[in-house]
């Protein structure tokens, strides 16, 4: 058939089109279209700074690092770029993805074929939790998140109210897919490990339009404390409608997505976000003598792509990234087997990340020193304020 | 107490709310009989240019509805024209059911393609500002909103009712082959009728813009709970789809605040089908509208 | 959708091979050939990817094409194959086994969630397709435990046949390939046995297949049984393939139109249609993502939205549709309806067969009807209607429009349940029933015919009768010889291949008569058959429902051409006002002061009383 034989030849030519053979290929798989696209794309750009930067200091073991891109829109889409990647343009590695269900279809084909899979941003449990020999993530995960943002409410924030953290009432409150509920999940175990009083958990689908029953359910229940995982539409209409109904907790942390934004603040009003926590990947106001390179990370972003980050996601990728490339540049060839045992020796420590946190893969393939950060809407700006190192401002608290 | 009288509040103007989106809907799904499945994209493309209205010219959204609106009715017309009318002869709906999942699909990524993915935000000019009533509190523009709802169903059956045009419309919607001998110039109904739900819409679009963040997937989640309210409330009957949109709006919230949050999608649908099965002609329908049963 | 021709839906039907044939064998071939002999993973997925559309838009196309019901929701039925798969996977259960437990599971929900949405018309079905599938994916989020929620669920990564999974590409290659295999010779003989003919014919139109003995809702609760199921053995291929599923993949209505949208392209109802729309849409869909998806958000999805449109508005008939077209006007052999399975259309030597002379006489009773009463409002449309029908009698019923004439036929025909009163049909086992539906009343031998006459537009006159005929043959070939045999009996054999659409109105009246003899009636209700047509016509009906009466069957004919009622009739009823005002032999009746008044009035009846 005509159209097979296009097909064919299509893919045979894209195997052909690639550049000089002296280079060494990875695949770049990321969700560059549909819903996830665009901080997909910002993910992306993370990983090609770090590409970029490692081939001007002369490639990994003299070669030139090429990227191969690949489009993980949906789960299927995702096994086949992977199976594209790995099968058409031979790629040694995989560098992602983002997406956690995304990476968690992919991987288990990159695995079968005994490809190193490298996950940079994706952070539900279940990525690395399922045994894979050639999957490895380098950066912190929901169950960083959870812990994280119960150790800021107990360590900080409960004291800077002068309260006793078992005191407080704490509601939970997540968007109800993988990113929500594996958080939420966590803040749960660790709120409860930690002794404290969880009063709700509720998910709510992301795409909501109202959220007024949710706001009175919290205010009923007198919490103290509210804990949301959410996207962007939702973290707005959340702030919105507690503030209208006039329900103003003690604390309102929230978990990456909608509330590490910008335009999020900007939506709901500086005065409104004020006094907002929040707890994600390394953002760009952070104290830089616990984050070398970022400045530099910046720039050269900025020189590339012409605009300020417009997320924390390019700069984890980034960190991740760079990580990895460099212990690939001491290993002894591109082989599975030896790219996995130059990971496995990789020993990053604290505090000499562009991120802030070090990169040493556990007997899970975890990066054991991941940590997210704890920041705060301060003059509608979201600055560093957990841990003290990385601090750039002093935490402010409810009167 | 506060709180049950506030969960039913906060219930009727998330109906006030469907209300408005669904007039429209139930307009063009009564008169046309089309189900039109981008109807979430009028309403998404109408809050995009009231956005980009309030933003670029500084303006109160309320002012932008003299551009949305005309500006939807048209969008609606040509709809009809383009779209819709050729496939009317079609031996059964699947193909216009088709057609409009079409244009659903090509306006989200349109507006993907020139907007992005970010949330845009309309000012809002003082219309999220919380009126209290008696121990319970309401936002000013979701009041509007509901009023305003009240208001469009209202002129709507006077329109119906006692104009020449409106009353060719209900010929047309009632029996479209009698009308037609009547003289009544049917395709020409079909494509006001179809602009007129349009424009619905987007005066709707211009009074949710501010208090809703405009994205281009908005009107995923409203276009199916409106065709719950059209079915609730009997095909084509416009106080219908807007008592059908307060039972919606009750249930939405009393299930999100005693059933659950992440229930509440199940609950509304659940029943949405139980209506389908038990009652096809609406809650409010008056008789077995034959159009839709065997 | 016109799918009009059973028969030439890639021609398989005939037994001689045309290019349609060859050239969809050789689509077929090819997707299994091409990627094992570029023997490319990427490659080989999207072949995958072709093989299980085509599969899953098939198994869609026996409900949203041949039933006619546009289900939007079917990722349903492929997420409960995808998750009962993995389920039981987990739990040491190979899916060879598990396939077919989804399967089952599946093909229960579908029937229970279709069973009272099946009164739903169109649009309305979509809609609560829909929900369903809105409410499966809540609820599959909700529960956690069996579900994994929203983090989805894996498989351990057990290689091997048992377990589905592989290394390579090529077995799961072969699988979907088999799927699709098996998907579409499922699709053509539906297509092709009583079960498509029934599903089709209530597509067109339902209340004459009722008449014609189909049970309406058990025939598409069978398709939407098959359709499920198959989706589901799907669903458990792609979840071992993909090997994580969670609920957002499972049970979304983006994948539910796409499934659609691939039978769409291809052709509504036609075998072939879904497997070419996928074979086309598939790689232009990956090529499509490779070359602007990246280059700007959204460009992709919109073209995609644009080429919905567009092949909705200028080949609303699928890619099978411009084939036919094109087939039509270029090579006509090809397609033309030759169906020499049975052999070529030729008259039988009895064609019309004359007026028995020894007619075997009137019998015993056959029909009971007992004080039968029907109120609609405050309207009583008949009041105690009592007569009773004989073996072998031909018995008019006669009186002024608005009589109830209708009604009553309705009542003794089961589509429409009396107040009051009951109606006993005596079987063949000599015993008398109180039928109470359609199908029932059929399988007593009841046929009817409507007033306003109901063709399967879409199909030929010979599919026409075939949908009688298959009442008393379950052979596709034998209902088709009854079929040809009726026809010619009712001076239909030229017009077999006709398209029913295009008969005039004497043709159809016919053919509807046509249709209910094809299934050898005992009682014969006739609906005005007469009505309409010219005088030579009326004489030929009026020998023809002699022959029928010759051959033992009993009739009652409405009737207002009263040349038919007089040389026809052993007995009038006259029904006035929904009462019974006079009964007798017909020259008796036709003097019957009533009668006159009834029909014309009192001061004509007084005139010449």
């Amino acid at each position: 058939m005509k159209l097979t034989k296009f097909l064919t030849s299509a893919a045979v030519g894209l195997a052909l089109a690639s550049p000089s053979f002296a280079d060494v290929k990875f695949g770049s798989l990321y969700p560059i279209s549909g819903p996830l696209a665009l901080l997909g794309e910002e993910s992306a750009r993370g990983l090609e700074l770090a590409v970029d930067e490692i081939n001007a200091a002369g490639g990994i073991q003299g070669e030139q690092v090429v990227l191969e891109r690949g489009d993980a829109v949906d789960n299927n889409q995702a096994t086949g770029e992977a199976r594209r990647l790995i099968s058409l343009v031979g790629v040694k590695a995989i560098f992602g993805t983002y997406s956690s269900a995304r990476v968690i279809a992919a991987s288990q084909v990159s695995e079968l074929a005994g490809v190193p899979y490298f996950e940079l941003g994706a952070v539900a449990d279940e990525v690395t939790g399922r045994g894979l020999t050639y999957l490895f993530r380098t950066n912190p995960t929901a169950a960083n998140m959870g812990k994280d943002s119960i150790e800021m409410l107990a360590n900080a924030i409960a004291p800077g109210l002068g309260k006793d953290p078992k005191d407080l009432k704490i509601g939970i409150i997540y968007e109800d897919s993988s990113y929500g509920t594996s958080v939420a999940g966590h803040q749960d175990a660790h709120a409860k490990d930690a002794g404290l009083n969880v009063v709700l958990k509720s998910g709510y689908p992301a795409n909501t339009v109202d959220m007024s029953s949710l706001v009175l359910e919290l205010r009923e229940k007198g919490v103290d404390v509210v804990l949301q995982t959410s996207y962007q539409n939702d973290s707005v209409l959340f702030l919105q409608q507690a503030n209208e109904a006039g329900y103003k907790p003690l604390a309102i942390i929230g978990g990456g997505g909608g509330y590490s934004m910008q335009p999020t603040a900007d939506a709901v009003g500086h005065d409104v976000i004020e006094g907002v926590y929040d707890v994600d990947f390394t953002q760009f106001e952070v104290n830089q003598e616990a984050t070398p390179g970022l400045d530099k990370f910046v720039e050269a972003y900025k020189a590339k792509y012409g605009t300020e980050p417009r997320s924390g996601h390019s700069l984890n990728n980034y960190v991740g990234a760079k990580a990895v490339l460099e212990a690939l540049d001491k290993s002894e060839g591109f082989e599975p087997d030896q790219i996995v045992a130059a990971v496995k020796a990789i020993d990053v420590a604290e505090g000499t990340t562009a991120a802030g946190y070090g990169i040493k893969f556990d007997e899970t393939n975890q990066n054991e020193r991941a940590s997210m950060m704890g920041m705060q809407w301060q003059d509608g700006k979201l600055v560093t304020v957990y841990p003290e190192g990385a601090a750039v401002a002093e935490m402010r608290f409810a009167e | 107490m506060t709180t049950f009288l506030q969960v039913l509040l906060n219930g009727l103007m998330l109906g006030g709310l469907f209300a408005i989106v669904a007039i429209g809907l139930t307009l063009i799904f009564g008169i046309v009989k089309v189900v039109n499945f981008a109807h979430g994209e009028f309403l998404m493309a109408g809050m995009f240019v009231t956005w980009l209205i309030t933003t670029r010219l500084g303006l109160h959204p309320y002012a932008s509805v003299i551009i949305v609106v005309p500006m939807m009715f048209l969008l609606g017309a040509l709809t009809q024209r383009v779209l819709i009318q050729p496939l009317m002869s079609a031996e059964d709906d699947h193909v216009q059911i088709f057609a409009t999942v079409g244009l659903s699909t090509a306006m989200i990524n349109l507006a993907l393609l020139i907007f992005g993915a970010d949330i845009a935000n309309t000012p809002n000019f003082g219309l999220r500002t919380p009126i209290e009533i008696g121990p319970v509190r309401v936002l000013s523009g979701q009041l509007y909103i509901f009023i305003a709802a009240i208001i469009l169903v209202a002129a709507l059956q006077l329109f119906l009712k006692n104009s020449q045009t409106g009353r060719a419309i209900r010929a047309v919607a009632q029996h479209r082959v009698a009308a037609e001998l009547m003289g009544v110039n049917v395709p020409r109904i079909y494509i006001l009728s179809f602009g007129l739900g349009a424009a619905c819409v987007g005066l709707a679009a211009v009074l949710i813009a501010p208090l809703y963040p405009t994205s281009s997937n908005i009107g995923t989640y409203f276009v199916l709970t409106a065709f719950v309210v059209v079915v609730l409330g009997g095909l084509g009957s416009i106080p219908g789809a807007f008592f059908g949109a307060l039972v919606i709006g009750l249930v939405d919230s009393l299930s999100g605040f005693y059933i659950g949050s992440d229930l509440r999608e199940a609950v509304v649908f659940g029943i949405f089908l139980l209506i389908l099965i038990l009652k096809p002609s609406g809650l409010f329908g008056k008789r077995m509208t034959l159009s839709h049963l065997s | 959708m016109s799918i009009s021709d059973i028969h030439s839906q890639t021609g398989m039907n005939t037994r001689s091979i045309g290019w349609p044939q060859v050239a969809f064998g050789v689509l077929l071939a090819s997707l299994l050939l091409i990627p094992l002999g570029i023997d490319n993973a990427f490659v080989s997925h999207v072949f995958i990817t072709i093989c299980l559309f085509a599969a899953l838009s098939t198994a869609w196309n026996i409900v949203g094409g041949f039933a006619g019901q546009l289900s939007l929701g079917h990722a349903v039925f492929y997420g409960i194959g995808g998750y009962t798969g993995v389920i039981l996977f987990n739990l040491g259960v190979t899916p060879w086994i598990g396939m077919f437990v989804g399967a089952a599971v599946a093909a229960v929900v579908g029937m229970v969630i279709s069973y009272p949405c099946f009164r739903l018309k169109g649009p309305f079905y979509t809609l609560a397709s829909i929900a369903f599938l809105e409410v499966i994916r809540v609820l599959s989020l909700h529960f956690k435990d069996m579900t994994g929620g929203a983090t989805g669920m894996m498989i351990d990564l057990r290689l091997g046949w048992t377990w589905m999974v592989f290394r390579e590409r090529w077995p799961s290659l072969l699988i979907v390939f088999g799927m699709l295999l098996i998907t579409l010779a499922v699709a053509w003989a539906i297509r092709r046995s009583r079960l498509g003919f029934y599903l089709v014919a209530t597509r067109e139109r339902e209340s004459a297949a009722r008449a014609a003995g189909v049970r309406t809702v058990r025939v598409r609760l069978v398709a939407v049984a098959i359709s499920s199921a198959l989706c589901a053995m799907l669903g458990t291929f792609h979840a071992m393939y993909l090997t994580y599923i969670e609920p957002a993949a499972m049970f979304s209505l983006a994948f539910s139109i796409q499934i659609a949208m691939f039978a769409l392209i291809g052709g509504i109802g036609t075998v072939a249609g879904p497997l070419l729309g996928a074979a086309l849409l598939v790689p232009i869909t990956e090529w499509a993502r490779a070359s602007l998806g990246a280059s700007a958000l959204g460009l992709h999805g919109f073209v995609y939205g644009i080429v919905l449109i567009a092949f909705v508005l200028f080949m609303p008939n699928g890619i099978m549709g411009a084939i036919r077209r094109f087939a039509r006007n270029g090579g006509k052999a090809a397609v033309e309806p030759g169906q020499t399975e049975t052999g070529p259309i030729v008259a039988p030597a009895n064609a019309v067969a004359a007026p028995d002379p020894d007619r075997p006489g009137i019998g015993q009773d056959i029909l009971k009807v007992e004080n039968l009463n029907k109120r609609f409002g405050g309207l009583h449309v008949t009041r105690d209607v009592n007569f009773t029908l004989r073996e072998g009698e031909v018995l008019g019923l006669i009186g002024p429009n608005g009589a109830g004439k209708t009604t009553l036929f309705n009542m003794i025909s089961g589509f429409m349940t009396p107040d009051e009163g009951k109606v006993s049909l005596r079987g063949v086992d000599g015993q008398f029933h109180q039928p109470t539906n359609p199908a029932d009343f059929a399988a007593l031998g009841m046929g009817r015919t409507f007033q306003i006459v109901q063709p399967f537009a879409a199909m030929t006159v010979e599919e026409n009768i075939m949908v009688g005929a298959f009442y008393r043959h379950h052979d596709e070939r034998d209902a088709r010889e009854a079929a040809r045999e009726t026809a010619w009996r009712m001076g239909l054999g030229p017009l077999l291949n006709a398209e029913a659409r295009g008969l005039t109105i004497g043709g159809l009246k016919r053919l509807e008569v046509a249709r209910v003899m094809a299934m050898q009636p005992r009682v014969l209700l006739l609906d005005e058959v007469m009505a309409g047509i010219n005088q030579t016509d009326v004489r030929r009906a009026i020998d023809l429902m002699l022959s029928i009466r010759d051959t033992g069957v009993s009739i009652i004919a409405i009737e207002h051409v009263m040349q038919a009622v007089m040389s026809l009739s052993d007995r009038v009823i006259v029904l006035a006002s929904g009462e019974v005002i006079a009964e007798g032999r017909p020259q008796d009746v036709v003097r019957d002061p009533h009668v006159v008044e009834a029909y014309l009035g009192k001061e004509f009846a007084h005139a010449h009383a």
